[in-house]
């Protein structure tokens, strides 16, 4: 009896910190009992998706001061800290982003109630993702997170799309068995599933079985597949292919950047602040020197944007990673700022290749002289294009220079030869991603053609787009906005 | 405006100092760039070169036809870029309008250019952004290791390029540092900084063997685009040489003073014999401006007074010849269509007037005496004959190379002149003889400014060597004194 009301104790206190999740936990309900409705107007739905996942942004927002101190909540399995929070924050936005998106094509989506309560779902994995303390709490997230992926690859109900959704599932699936895998080695190795906890360091630290290296190898992989860092990218660019595009935008912020949160934690336990014998340095600049090279090199000859994108969100996860590999606390900020970039400019260009895609525009060639008559869709996507690639003036560039800054300051400190050639690479990545990352402007403005499309600007897709433009310039122009706000992300295990 | 105003001295001017980033780091302290501008003897005739060409490709611009307004909006934000990477002062804002020329440039060329012009734009940009990237890389190192000394207390990174310029700036322990014990094979960390800096900036500059986007661009490019772009765009490469990588790395210039005095002389000679054997016009212009890019190279290396500014005066009596001899270029094009040399002869007979007017390009382009490119270049010679007895980098042998660049010069101009202008009247190819008319209204306006401009600074050279004199010769005595007292004691 005292047991209980102990841990009822400890559960009311983690409810406070709680309240994003619960908000949309009551969310997916909802969403599940209007859609037994038939009458019930779609618009009604998306409205209700959206305010449910602004909502949860907002609590976190306004209940900022809470999370300042850290706090372990439910004995210890997830903690609520600034880090979460901004990252939680970010992945509210892009869910609204995704909703907003489809907002456009609700009418030819089939199952609207439930498709978004799969993607709340997923956004609620992704936050309990970002929060994770232990393993199996990570592995509960991770499958939330998977599960509803693997549905939504799919729902566009085309053969297409359940291939996509089924190799989805098979890599996936895969992939947490490996990891769950690492994971029971880990768990034999230290006994504890806190990998946060000083038993699990000093295990680390004292152990030098190379087993042990195997096994946390075997838990990074799972991580490495969900941000979908090479080798473990190839189900992507099919996935990719084969969902709506709100999905695929969804699919390259949301998942990715959870991955990359559990991928920060979990590694700076394992690195056990420096002691351990294996260089998990060296292990992640090695994928992401791998991610990086084969993501850019893939994306040249690809003449589908989806897959260009695939490949291009591939290339993103290396430079998210180098923001990780700096093991300083400005790189993990600089990975934060970098992020948001990234999701900026991710939505621009999906909003727009979906507009594109609307009117007939399906593969490269077929944008031939699209410049001419859609002359500001082209120009907007022409700026988020230039985002990815991080040529200023756009904040992109300040992304990148951020992240190489810390990359730079971590070789000064350590002097190892393998950040040189993970900065070499990178960079030289940056004048090949340009390559492909231009050849939709380079159809749409300089290849002959003529268009047929009549032209309105004042759509929502240019408004969507000239608020995000905006934003990826202020953001130039102005890093401190959000840098102000990061730099006070007090990032300690 | 700007030019009544100035007063030559070793100062800055017209400083515009406005903070822009300023970013608490918290422990590691701040990231500080600023919005910072200002003028002195380097960039002024630069800045004045800028607005003067730019206002002759405007008017050489005057016939586009196709999507005129965004032709306009392209060529106005490439104007900005221009004046803005030659006045800033703070490397992050250099960098930035550095990049920034690219893609109005690359778009300029893409959409209004020739037949190949995809080609030639794509190589244009990848080249580029290429050598960008390697100056980024230098950069984020620099910015990492110097420190603003006018902020006690914090430890502030900056971007400042006179902080950087001052090698007592360095935090100690950091790569760049001059006692860095940091090396990679034969060189240590401020060395391979000089050399990625200086690929960078040969790149744009352009230096052989890295110059073969430039004969692309330049065919393929519209008129006023080629005249921008040869006119201005090359110069970004020899004054970041001049605001960057000499005076932060002087130590380095004195190292590789001999290797880019080498690479200015290859590129003087073998620019010089490429343009003997080229066949279409434009690309023997090209050729001829990789030549003359190669005496900024060998003046700037000599590191003496009058090889630096012999290097600033030839970029400036160059970016007016060569705008000169692209729109003539033009001239020729816009009747006919075609710029094969072999297919004109004799046109003196048909067009007297332009045959004035090319000559006077062509003996000023030579480095003939009573034209700018003749002071330049006699400034350079001084400098590189000088050099070696005060200690600088360059040998007597690279000094009596190079002038054979005048000589190869002569060859390959003198031929084209006698091929295309003398001799009997005769046309070939596609082109119809009613197509040959002598110089318009307009055509007039463009071309006798240079070429009086051209005419003046070569008999009265005094009003720009006052300015850049003062700038070269600090310039020249700072670098080889800190270039030497680093390399002594590191």
């Amino acid at each position: 009896m005292t047991e209980l009301s102990v841990s009822l104790e400890e559960i009311t206190k983690g409810i406070n910190s709680f309240i994003p999740e619960l908000i949309l936990s009551l969310g997916i309900m909802l969403l599940i009992l209007l859609g037994l409705f038939k009458r019930i107007s779609p618009s009604f739905l998306t409205l209700a998706t959206l305010i449910i996942s602004l909502l949860s942004a907002v609590f976190i927002v306004a209940n900022w001061s809470v999370v300042a101190v850290p706090v372990r909540i439910f004995n210890g399995f997830l903690r609520a800290d600034d880090f979460s929070s901004y990252l939680k924050v970010l992945f509210d936005i892009s869910c609204a982003f995704t909703i907003l998106m489809t907002w456009r094509r609700q009418d030819q989506q089939l199952r609207l109630s439930e498709y978004y309560t799969v993607i709340l779902a997923v956004l609620l994995g992704a936050h309990l993702l970002s929060m994770s303390m232990n393993l199996i709490m990570v592995f509960i997230s991770l499958e939330l997170i998977s599960i509803g992926s693997y549905i939504l690859a799919g729902v566009s109900f085309s053969r297409k799309g359940s291939e996509g959704s089924f190799k989805y599932f098979l890599f996936g699936s895969t992939a947490s068995a490996i990891m769950l895998y690492g994971f029971s080695f880990l768990y034999g190795f230290t006994g504890t599933l806190d990998f946060s906890s000083a038993a699990f360091a000093n295990e680390l630290v004292e152990n030098h079985s190379r087993l042990l290296f195997v096994a946390s190898l075997m838990a990074l992989a799972g991580f490495f597949y969900k941000i979908a860092a090479a080798p473990l990218h190839l189900w992507s660019p099919d996935v990719y292919e084969a969902a709506p595009f709100p999905i695929i935008a969804f699919f390259s912020v949301v998942p990715k950047l959870a991955g990359i949160a559990i991928l920060t934690r979990f590694t700076l336990a394992l690195n056990a602040f420096g002691q351990t014998t294996n260089d998990w340095q060296f292990v992640l600049s090695l994928v992401a020197i791998l991610s990086l090279t084969v993501g850019n090199f893939s994306a040249l000859g690809q003449k589908n944007p989806k897959r260009l994108m695939a490949y291009s969100s591939i290339a993103q996860s290396g430079f998210l990673m180098v923001g990780i590999i700096a093991f300083v606390p400005q790189g993990i900020h600089y990975m934060l700022f970098y992020a948001s970039v990234y999701m900026f400019a991710n939505f621009l260009v999906f909003n727009y290749l979906q507009y594109f895609d609307s009117v007939g525009m399906e593969t490269l060639p077929s944008f031939s002289g699209a410049g001419k008559t859609l002359v500001w869709p082209m120009i907007l996507t022409l700026v988020g294009l230039i985002t990815l690639t991080g040529l200023p003036p756009t904040s992109g560039f300040t992304a990148k220079l951020f992240i190489f800054s810390s990359l730079w300051e971590s070789y000064q400190l350590t002097g190892k030869a393998i950040l040189l050639w993970l900065l070499v690479f990178g960079l030289l990545n940056t004048v090949v991603s340009l390559f492909y990352y231009l050849s939709i402007p380079y159809y749409a403005f300089i290849k002959g053609g003529e268009k047929d499309i009549k032209t309105n600007n004042l759509t929502f897709e240019n408004l969507f787009g000239a608020v995000l433009v905006v934003a990826i310039l202020l953001l130039f122009f102005n890093p401190e906005l959000l840098m102000g706000w990061i730099n006070k992300i007090n990032f300690v295990l | 405006m700007i030019l009544s105003a100035y007063t030559p001295s070793t100062g800055l001017q017209f400083v515009e100092h406005k903070p822009w980033i300023t970013l608490d780091l918290g422990a590691w302290g701040i990231l500080k760039a600023e919005y910072f501008l200002g003028l002195d003897g380097l960039s002024m005739p630069l800045v004045g070169l800028a607005v003067f060409v730019m206002l002759i490709a405007t008017i050489s611009s005057w016939t586009t036809v196709k999507d005129t307004k965004g032709y306009f909006i392209l060529l106005l934000v490439l104007n900005a870029a221009i004046i803005g990477s030659f006045t800033a002062l703070d490397f992050l804002l250099f960098y930035l309008f550095f990049e920034f020329m690219l893609l109005p440039m690359f778009f300029l060329i893409a959409l209004w250019g020739g037949p190949r012009r995809e080609y030639a734009s794509i190589k244009f940009f990848l080249y580029t952004l290429f050598g960008s990237i390697l100056i980024l890389i230098v950069m984020i190192g620099l910015y990492i290791s110097v420190h603003d000394p006018s902020e006690s207390g914090r430890l502030v990174h900056t971007f400042n390029v006179m902080h950087m310029s001052d090698s007592t700036n360095f935090i100690s322990g950091s790569i760049l540092d001059p006692n860095s014990p940091w090396r990679i094979g034969i060189y240590n960390a401020r060395q391979w900084a000089f050399l990625l800096l200086f690929i960078g900036f040969a790149i744009k500059l352009p230096a052989v063997p890295l110059h073969t986007w430039l004969p692309d661009a330049h065919v393929e490019a519209p008129t006023a685009i080629s005249v921008v772009l040869a006119a201005l765009l090359l110069k970004i490469g020899g004054y970041g040489l001049g605001r960057i990588v000499f005076p932060i790395f002087p130590d380095g210039a004195v190292h590789f003073g001999w290797f880019v005095g080498l690479v200015g002389v290859i590129s003087i000679i073998y620019g010089g014999l490429n343009a003997t054997s080229s066949k279409d016009l434009k690309r023997l212009i090209a050729y001829s401006s990789v030549s003359h890019m190669g005496f900024v190279l060998l003046g700037f290396a000599s590191l003496t007074t009058e090889g630096i500014a012999g290097g600033i005066y030839q970029m400036f009596s160059h970016g007016i010849i060569t705008s000169m001899l692209f729109l003539l270029a033009g001239v020729i094009y816009d009747r006919t269509s075609d710029r094969t040399i072999s297919n004109y002869s004799g046109l003196s007979a048909k067009m007297p007037i332009y045959t004035a007017m090319v000559l006077v390009a062509f003996f000023a382009s030579m480095g003939l005496p009573g034209f700018s490119g003749f002071i330049a270049e006699i400034m350079v010679f001084l400098g590189a004959f000088k050099s070696s007895s005060v200690q600088g980098p360059v040998t007597e042998i690279l000094a009596v190379i190079s002038t054979l660049g005048l000589i190869i010069g002569a060859t390959y101009y003198l031929w084209t002149l006698q091929r295309m202008f003398f001799g009997p009247f005769n046309l070939k190819g596609n082109v119809a003889i009613e197509q040959v008319y002598d110089l318009t209204r307009r055509e007039y306006i463009m071309l006798l400014p240079l070429a009086v401009a051209t005419l003046f600074f070569g008999v009265y050279p005094q009003p720009l060597i006052g300015i850049i004199d003062p700038f070269a010769k600090h310039f020249a005595e700072f670098v080889l004194r800190t270039g030497q007292s680093l390399t002594l004691n590191p």
